[in-house]
Parts: C-alpha cells; sequence; structure tokens
C-alpha cells in the first residue's frame, strides 16, 4: 500500500543542511499495524507526516496505493489523504468551538457527503464508543481519554483505509491508554484498517505486528513484534 | 458546512465576547460618520430633481459688479432685466424665458383677514411666465392662468396651510406690508402648488406677480436686477450655445448703450459678460459662497479617517486573535480543506461583525439625525428619505468594501498557517505579522494625534476670536429692521435706559457695501461708503484714533464731513485729519473733508478683512439703503425697555412686526459655522481617540498574553515585575512616539491652511503638539500597563508546563 524509496528530509539554515531524515526505504503493507521509535528528535513525527502528507520529503519517491504522491498537485493530494488517511493526535486538537458530534461530523463535510448520510455515520461512531450522551458536550467539557476517543472517531468516520496515530496516548492515564490500545488492535484485526502509530511506550508497540526503530533520521531495525498477548 | 461556520463564528463571537464588543462597536462608530455623510451628500445632489423637465431649464448668469463682497465684477445670478428680452428675441433655442426677483431674506408681513400678521419670508415676485419654465404641480388653479392677472400670487401647499389654516386657498386675498407704515398691498390667490419631493435651488413660499416684471424700466440708466430662467425645447450644446449668446449680448449692449462705458460692465468682446449653466449645476455652483461639495470636504476626510481607523482597529485585533484559532485552522487542514474554504469562512465571519455594525449604525444614525440636521440646516431622513433604495444599495457597497478591507487581511493570515507547525504547539508567530500590526498602531495613533493637535490650536483660534477687541461695542445693542423715523426715535429716546439711537447702511449680520472712488492728491481710491447718522458711531462704541466724530455742534457734518477708519487713513498717508478729497458723481464734484479717524471695527466674520470705509452722515454724493435701527442701552437688562419700544411701534406700525436682533446674536451667528466646525471636529476626534485606545487596550492584552511563556522564563531566571512590565510598555511606547512625530508635519500643515482662511488669526501655538504628544503617551503608557501587570504577575510555572 505504501512504498518509501530513499526518502530525505533536511531543513536549510542560511547553507547549512540538517538531516531529519536519510535513507528511508521501507514498505508497508495492507492491514499492517506498524509502531514506529526512537529517541526524541529521530524523525518519528516528521515520517508520520510525510506519510500523512503533510509535509513534502526533499528528496525521494513516496507511493500511496500506487500513485506517486510527491509529483502530484495539492488538490490531488488533498483528495487522497481526505478519502485514505486518518490522523489521531497526541493532544487531541479538536476544534473547541463545535460539539463533539460537530467534530465527527467534520471530516465528511470536507468530503461532501450529504446530510442524512452524514447524521447516519456520525450516529454510528457515537454509539460505538459509547459517546451518544455527550454528542453535544463540547471537548472543554470531557477528559483526556474521552476527548482523544472523539478523535479517534473523527479520523474513523471518514472510513479511512489507513490511520496515522503520532503518540496517541501520550497525554493519557494508564488505563485510559490501555482502551485506546485495544481499541486500535480491534480496529486493524476485525475491520483491517492498517495502522502507523509513532510511540515511546514498549507497551504500546506491543500491540503492533511490526517495529520500525529510527535514530537520527535512519531506519536502524526493522522487527517483527512477537505477540505475546 | 456553511450552517457549521456560522455556529463557529457566532460560538467565537460570544467567547470572546469584550474584543467581539470592540470589533463591532468601532466599526459601528466609523461606518455612523459615514452614513451621515452619504445621506447628506444624497440630499444636496437631489437639489432640483423634482421633475425630470427640469432637465430642459437654465439658469443665466450675467459677469457683473453688483453688491459683490470685494467691489469687483463677478459671475452672479443677478441680472440686468433687459437680457430676458435680449435672449427672448436674439436665442431660438429658448421656449420661454422668465423674470424673478432675488430673494434678499426680507422679512414681510402678511395679513389674512382680521388675524394678526405672520411675519414671513420667500414672498418672490416674478413675470407671467414662471410657471411655464418651472413645472410646479397645480394643486388648486392652473398654471395657464395662474400669474395672469395683477396682483395675483401662487403659494406652496405648506404656505396655504400656514395662512389659512387648509389648503382650500384658491380665491382668498391676503395684504402684504413690506416695512413699517406700509399701507400695505392686497394680492388674490389664483393657485396652490404642491411642495416638491426633492428640495429646489430657488426656494420660496409663493410667487407674487404685480406686473412690475413684465417690462423693463424705460430709462435705460435704471436696471432692475433679477434672476432669469430659461426653458429649452430641444438638447443643447451648452457651450456652443453659450458662445452664441455672448455674442448676442455684446451686440445688445452695444446697441443699447452706444460705445460708452456702462458702469460694471465688460468692454470688450473677449471677455465674456453672459452665460447659461443647467438648472442641476446651481446648487453646486453658488456665485459667492464655497458650494456644498468645498464645504464638507473637511467633513468627508473627517469620516474616512474615522472609519479607517475603526478598519485598523478591527484588522489589529482579528489578527492577533488568530492565534487563538490557529488550531482550529490546522485541524481543517488536515482533514482536508482548502485554504479558499478557509478565507470564506474567515470573510464570512467579518462580513457577520460588519453587518451587525452597520445595524448599530443605523440606529447611531437615526439618533444623531436630528442634531446633525440642525447642525448642518438641512432636513434629512434615513426612513423615510425618498431615495431609500439607492441609499440601501450604496450601505450595501460599503459593507462590502469595508468587510473586504477589514476581512482579507486577516482570512489570508489565518488560512497560510502550516498545519504542523500549529499542531506541534511550538507555535510562535512569524515576525512578518508584527511589522504590519506596528505599521497600522502607528496610523492609528498618528490619526488620533493629529485631532488632538487640531482642537488644540481651534480652540487657541476661537479664544482668539472671541475675545478679540472687535472694534465696536456689542453688549447692550440691538438693531431694528427699520429704517430712520425722526419721530420715532425722539420718542423711544425718552424710554429710560436708551442711550443711543441711530442707523447705518452697515452692521453686523446685515452688510450692504457700496463702493465709491475717490480723488486725493490726485490719486483714485476705491473706498467703501457707509451712511450713518450723528449718534451712530458713539452708539456703536468706536474708538477714535485722531480727530473727532460727529457732532451736531458742527453744522459741517451734515454737509460734507467724513470720518475714516484706519485701513483707509492708512491707503490715504499720514495726518489725513484735516484733509480734503473730492468725488466725482456725474458731472458734478464734491469736496469732502476729513474730520477723524477710527479704529477699524469688524462688521463681517474674521475671514475677511475689513473693507477701508468712509462714514458719512450726508447724502451728497450718492446714498444707500438703510434698514438698521441702531438702540445702545445703559445696562445689560433691558429686555423691558425692548418691551417698551415694542409698544411705541405698535403704535406707528400695527400690521408690521418690530424684528430685531442684539449685537451679541448678530456675533454669534457670525461665529456659528466656525464654531460648528470646531464642535465637530471635537467629536470625531474623541470617537477617534476612544477607538485607538481601545484598540491599543486589547492588542496590548493579545501581545502580552502572546509572550506568557517569554515571560515566565525571564522571571525564572531573575527578571522582576517591575522589569517585565518595563519590557512590555517599551514595544509600545516606541510606536507611539512614532506616531506623534508623524503627526506633527501633518497637523501643523492642515491647521495652517485652516489658519489661513481667517484674515486675523494666532500665530501657530506650540502647545498642543507638546500637549498632544504627553497626553497620548501617558494614556498609551497607563492602557499597557494595564494588560502587562496582569502577564507579569502571572504565575510562571503555569506557562512552563506543558511539554
Amino acid at each position: 500500500m505504501i512504498e518509501l524509496k530513499n526518502i530525505e528530509k533536511y531543513y536549510a539554515n542560511k547553507g547549512v543542511k540538517s538531516y531529519i531524515l536519510r535513507h528511508v526505504t521501507t514498505s508497508i503493507k495492507q492491514g499492517e499495524f506498524v509502531s514506529i521509535m526512537g529517541p526524541s528528535g529521530a524523525g518519528k513525527s516528521t515520517l508520520l507526516n510525510i506519510l500523512g502528507m503533510l509535509e513534502e520529503p526533499t528528496y525521494g519517491q513516496y507511493e500511496f496505493m500506487g500513485e506517486d504522491v510527491v509529483s502530484l498537485n495539492e488538490r490531488k493530494r488533498i483528495e487522497l489523504y481526505r478519502n485514505h488517511i486518518g490522523f489521531v493526535f497526541q493532544a487531541y486538537h479538536l476544534i473547541d468551538e463545535m460539539t463533539v458530534a460537530e467534530n465527527i461530523e467534520a471530516p465528511l463535510l470536507y468530503k461532501k457527503v450529504p446530510g442524512s448520510e452524514r447524521k447516519s455515520r456520525v450516529a454510528d461512531m457515537l454509539d460505538r464508543f459509547n459517546m451518544v450522551a455527550k454528542s453535544d458536550l463540547f471537548p472543554n467539557q470531557l477528559s483526556g481519554g474521552q476527548q482523544q476517543l472523539v478523535g479517534i472517531a473523527r479520523a474513523l468516520v471518514a472510513q479511512p483505509s489507513i490511520i496515522l496515530a503520532d503518540e496517541p496516548t501520550g497525554n493519557l492515564q494508564s488505563a485510559q491508554a490501555l482502551q485506546i490500545m485495544d481499541l486500535f488492535k480491534k480496529l486493524n484485526e476485525e475491520e483491517g484498517i492498517t495502522i502507523v502509530q509513532v510511540t515511546h511506550s514498549e507497551v504500546n508497540a506491543g500491540y503492533g505486528s511490526r517495529i520500525l526503530h529510527l535514530l537520527d533520521g535512519v531506519i536502524k531495525e526493522d522487527v517483527a513484534v512477537q505477540q505475546t498477548v | 458546512m456553511f450552517k457549521l461556520n456560522l455556529k463557529i463564528a457566532f460560538r467565537n463571537l460570544i467567547k470572546n465576547k469584550v474584543y467581539a464588543a470592540i470589533n463591532i462597536g468601532g466599526l459601528a462608530l466609523g461606518l455612523t460618520g459615514f452614513v451621515l455623510l452619504l445621506l447628506f451628500i444624497n440630499h444636496e445632489n437631489s437639489y432640483d430633481k423634482w421633475n425630470p423637465k427640469l432637465e430642459n431649464v437654465y439658469q443665466v448668469r450675467e459677469f457683473l459688479n453688483l453688491s459683490t463682497p470685494d467691489n469687483r465684477p463677478h459671475w452672479q445670478e443677478l441680472n440686468n432685466s433687459r437680457n430676458a428680452e435680449m435672449l427672448k428675441k436674439s436665442i431660438p433655442q429658448f421656449k420661454y424665458v422668465t423674470k424673478i426677483d432675488n430673494d434678499w431674506g426680507d422679512v414681510l408681513s402678511i395679513k389674512t383677514g382680521l388675524a394678526d400678521p405672520l411675519a414671513l419670508k420667500g414672498f418672490v415676485n416674478a413675470d407671467s411666465l414662471f410657471f411655464k419654465v418651472f413645472p410646479y404641480h397645480f394643486l388648486q388653479g392652473n398654471e395657464k392662468n395662474a400669474l395672469q392677472s395683477p396682483n395675483s400670487v401662487v403659494v406652496k401647499h405648506s404656505t396655504a396651510k400656514l395662512l389659512f389654516g387648509t389648503d382650500e386657498a384658491l380665491g382668498k386675498t391676503l395684504k402684504i406690508f413690506r416695512w413699517k407704515g406700509d399701507s400695505g398691498v392686497a394680492y388674490t390667490i389664483t393657485g396652490v402648488v404642491e411642495d416638491p419631493s426633492a428640495p429646489e435651488s430657488l426656494k420660496f413660499n409663493a410667487i407674487l406677480h404685480d406686473g412690475e416684471r413684465e417690462k423693463d424700466p424705460e430709462n435705460l440708466n435704471v436696471t432692475t436686477p433679477c434672476k432669469i430662467y430659461g426653458l429649452v425645447n430641444t438638447a443643447i450644446d451648452t457651450n456652443a450655445l453659450n458662445k452664441t449668446i455672448n455674442r448676442a449680448h455684446f451686440d445688445y449692449k452695444n446697441k443699447l448703450y452706444g460705445e460708452t462705458n456702462n458702469k460694471g460692465v465688460s468692454k470688450s468682446t473677449s471677455a465674456p459678460s453672459l452665460k447659461i449653466i443647467p438648472l442641476k449645476d446651481v446648487h453646486s455652483n453658488p456665485p459667492f459662497a464655497k458650494s456644498w461639495v468645498d464645504k464638507i470636504k473637511p467633513v468627508v476626510a473627517l469620516s474616512i479617517f474615522l472609519l479607517l481607523i475603526s478598519v485598523i482597529n478591527f484588522i489589529n485585533l482579528a489578527t492577533a486573535q488568530s492565534v487563538q484559532r490557529a488550531r482550529e485552522v490546522g485541524v481543517k487542514k488536515v482533514l482536508g480543506t482548502r485554504k479558499k474554504q478557509l478565507v470564506w469562512q474567515f470573510l464570512c465571519e467579518v462580513a457577520i461583525q460588519s453587518l451587525f455594525a452597520l445595524f448599530i449604525s443605523v440606529a447611531l444614525v437615526e439618533l444623531l439625525l436630528p442634531a446633525f440636521s440642525t447642525n448642518f440646516d438641512v432636513q434629512l431622513s434615513f426612513w423615510y428619505n425618498a431615495k431609500l433604495v439607492s441609499i440601501l444599495f450604496q450601505l450595501l457597497a460599503v459593507f462590502i468594501i469595508v468587510t473586504l478591507l477589514a476581512g482579507l487581511y486577516p482570512a489570508a493570515v489565518l488560512s497560510n498557517y502550516n498545519p504542523i507547525a500549529v499542531l506541534k504547539g511550538n507555535y510562535e508567530n512569524s515576525f512578518k505579522g508584527i511589522a504590519l500590526r506596528n505599521g497600522l498602531v502607528i496610523v492609528q495613533f498618528a490619526i488620533a494625534a493629529t485631532f488632538i493637535i487640531s482642537i488644540g490650536v481651534m480652540q487657541s483660534q476661537t479664544n482668539f476670536i472671541v475675545n478679540k477687541d472687535l472694534g465696536f461695542d456689542r453688549s447692550h445693542l440691538i438693531n431694528i429692521s427699520a429704517n430712520y423715523d425722526e419721530r420715532f426715535a425722539e420718542r423711544i429716546k425718552k424710554i429710560p435706559g436708551v442711550q443711543y439711537v441711530a442707523t447705518t447702511t452697515q452692521v453686523m449680520g446685515n452688510t450692504f457695501n457700496v463702493s465709491e472712488k475717490v480723488v486725493y492728491k490726485s490719486n483714485t481710491f476705491d473706498f467703501n461708503t457707509v451712511t450713518v447718522t450723528m449718534e451712530t458711531l458713539p452708539a456703536l462704541g468706536v474708538h477714535l484714533v485722531s480727530g473727532r466724530l460727529f457732532s451736531k455742534e458742527y453744522k459741517q457734518d451734515t454737509v460734507n464731513t467724513v470720518v475714516l477708519n484706519e485701513s483707509a487713513a492708512k491707503l490715504l498717508g499720514k495726518n489725513t485729519v484735516g484733509q480734503d478729497y473730492d468725488v466725482l458723481d456725474e458731472k458734478k464734484k464734491y469736496t469732502f473733508r476729513i474730520v477723524g479717524v477710527i479704529k477699524d471695527y469688524h462688521n463681517e466674520g474674521f475671514d475677511k478683512t475689513v473693507l477701508p470705509t468712509i462714514y458719512k452722515v450726508t447724502h451728497l454724493g450718492g446714498m444707500s439703503s438703510i434698514n438698521n435701527l441702531l438702540v445702545r442701552f445703559d445696562t445689560d437688562n433691558y429686555q423691558h425697555m425692548v418691551e417698551l419700544i415694542r409698544l411705541e411701534w405698535m403704535k406707528i406700525s400695527p400690521e408690521f412686526p418690530m424684528i430685531y436682533t442684539s449685537g451679541e446674536s448678530a456675533f454669534q451667528a457670525q461665529i456659528l459655522s466656525d464654531k460648528r466646525f470646531m464642535e465637530m471636529i471635537t467629536l470625531f476626534s474623541a470617537f477617534s481617540i476612544l477607538l485607538s485606545l481601545l484598540g491599543l487596550f486589547a492588542l496590548s492584552a493579545f501581545v502580552s498574553k502572546r509572550r506568557t511563556k517569554e515571560i515566565a522564563v525571564r522571571k525564572v531566571l531573575g527578571a522582576s515585575n517591575f522589569q517585565i512590565i518595563n519590557m512590555l510598555n517599551r514595544s509600545f511606547l516606541l510606536l507611539i512616539v512614532a506616531a506623534n512625530l508623524i503627526s506633527w508635519p501633518i497637523a501643523y500643515i492642515a491647521m495652517n491652511k485652516w489658519l489661513q482662511g481667517f484674515a486675523y488669526r494666532v500665530d501657530m501655538p506650540v502647545a498642543p503638539f507638546v500637549l498632544a504628544t504627553f497626553a497620548s503617551l501617558i494614556i498609551a503608557l497607563f492602557t499597557v500597563s494595564i494588560q502587562a501587570r496582569k502577564a507579569a504577575v502571572s504565575n510562571p510555572v503555569k506557562a512552563l508546563k506543558y511539554e
């Protein structure tokens, strides 16, 4: 599904190039659950952003579902990630002025899904996450774990083929974190959604099927996970 | 999608109530001035547009020297009445040509039946063709016979109601008394016309027809000046026709008057002497006063400045607030929105705010309209305006322009946020935005500082005027509209408290310059003449510089002595007292002796220099009409003495009411327009300063909030609260100082120009400049410090906690 060949990303500051990512070559197949790990500054988030087409690599090839992403114009790119990619952030990044239901509905508005279908899909999502009673509350009325659930619901409502999660449990207590990771696993196993997560936690990484270790912008290791559950 | 964005917009407004209020309120204030101006301009533009037939009506103007302010020939609305005959005969394009007297503003006494007489203006005499040229709609009677018979009158509907209480006025009679002692003339009402829906440049309450205007005087040396209007039967090329008219006029004058020089009329063919202008251009081209376009220019400038300040405020606050919305923008971009959609969304939010502002400003306009109307002597209304639809369209245009002006930049800034930078949380506002924001603050404060300086200078000039020695004593002095009647004067002199009773042709509020050529030591001078009685100069309380005033002891005073004012004496040279000069009148020569010189006294506003003037008691060598009876009292409480005078008046003039003004009120009327101008500037200044301060308040709040992390770090490193406050203040104060530096030259140039309009003025005072800078610095300091202090005393831990 995803092919990365020799991806490089650097920032030039007064002629001096500082490389964030170098020689990153890997491929991710449909249905995998990949964790990207590494110390701070290793370039994990950048790699995730490149995968999510939020940033462009300064060099290299990136093929998404067979299409060369780098040469696409902005409009096509937006089409792609609108329809196939869902993002989950560490800081949830819900829109404070919108209710839970409206937050979940937002991606569907940009996909131009008709009104009645939007309503039904949002209702479905609320039901699934047991949040029906909270649908008219604002994000600042929810706890951290609940907000992250809303974030995931928002990422899912567009029925993406891949979810990119940037330290999804970083701001949560351990109990809530486990809840979220269980959810991810279920999504991956039961619905076949590809998940790529960036994480610091070994525990979280254990939920996945594969770990990419990044160090100083280079993939040092690519290991399969021993399923211990 | 639209509904959702609308919801977000409203929730944002509610969340930041204070800033929303400042934004909307500021825009509303800026728009109010604009809307009032719009109403005024629409009104002025609508003159003479109440009937499409008026497109074919033209006003005739002649280049004459007749009661001009500077005794030189000008293009005037007054014509030699014979021009009408000439036009009728020589210009076939004119279907009808009508003559109408000039309305000098005389108050007439109108009596209907047995009721008390009413004092009214606007009863003007015209010839029988008036209504053929001006298509007034007749409610009663018709234009064919309206002005045919002698002593007929056509009244306006409103006047009929005023006189008779009903509009059924056809056939009724009224008697007109033009002055005290007039036996009155009876007129029959032959028509009632509808008051037109748009204002007219030729205003009247009634058109009289006494037959005088039908023919011109037989004696060629006698002219009866009047206004002339013509109706053309086809569309014409005004320039080409004017050339023809000028040629015809020149030939006509030559034929009539021969080759000799007719007083005040241009001799050569190359100098144009007669022209026509379309009626719709009449109102915007008054012959002597400033046209309304010129008068309104300062107001337009003020309104635009005020609107500019409020728009700047809006932009600044919106961009500052954008930090709060950054996250929303980042998320939306991740979710797949395009930049254009974001720009559109934010523009709509701005549009909502400016729509609110527009509504509020319309409400404010309704409130302010009565005061505005009295100030500018117009009758304006918003909802009952005849051109409401056109005005609403203009408002829509203003709304769109303001929305784009105020919204495009913030929308562009907001939609350009890089989602990554935003969502990572370490979003730092780039330095590009700051430069523009600072620039805007400087512009805002420069405008406000200019206003403050202007007020200071204007106040200085006003104080100067109010306290200036007018050269005469305007206290306990009244001017009765009447000519000198020896009997009446004797009777009222007997009233205790009456010091002097006199008359003059020239007094403040009622000027009539009559020029006279004087030959002094073989040089010719052009002086202004004022005819007085013995007691006039003492009644006015003038200051004698040398020689003496008129007095009964000197028999010569009634024959051939004169008093000069200083301006005249300076022109003649030194030691004029005791010298003689000659006046040539037709074939005779009159010699006059100068017996005294008085200090100049101001009879007109301070924007005009006092003319060099001769005062004489005699009528020899020419006289001008007299309609000022001066009475000086010896005490301030002269009201009951006025009543006693009125009783005496009723005895000799039961039909004509006594009309008088006090010296003080005449003076106030002169300086009225300047006073109003100052009031207006003060109002605008207050608003603009208020807005600028509000803007600064909000802006400093945001800046302080944004620098919370920096402040926290500094505090941890050991900075004291005071140092933090200073740091935040410094950045703003630099802006204020820059703004003031910019405002000094601008204010200087503007105020210099304004002061030049006064013949008598103060030197440019320095105090307002210094005060303005000082005041703006202190106020800005205070405003910013409030916010800075709030930020400085906050707990640094809270800011440094996250990540």
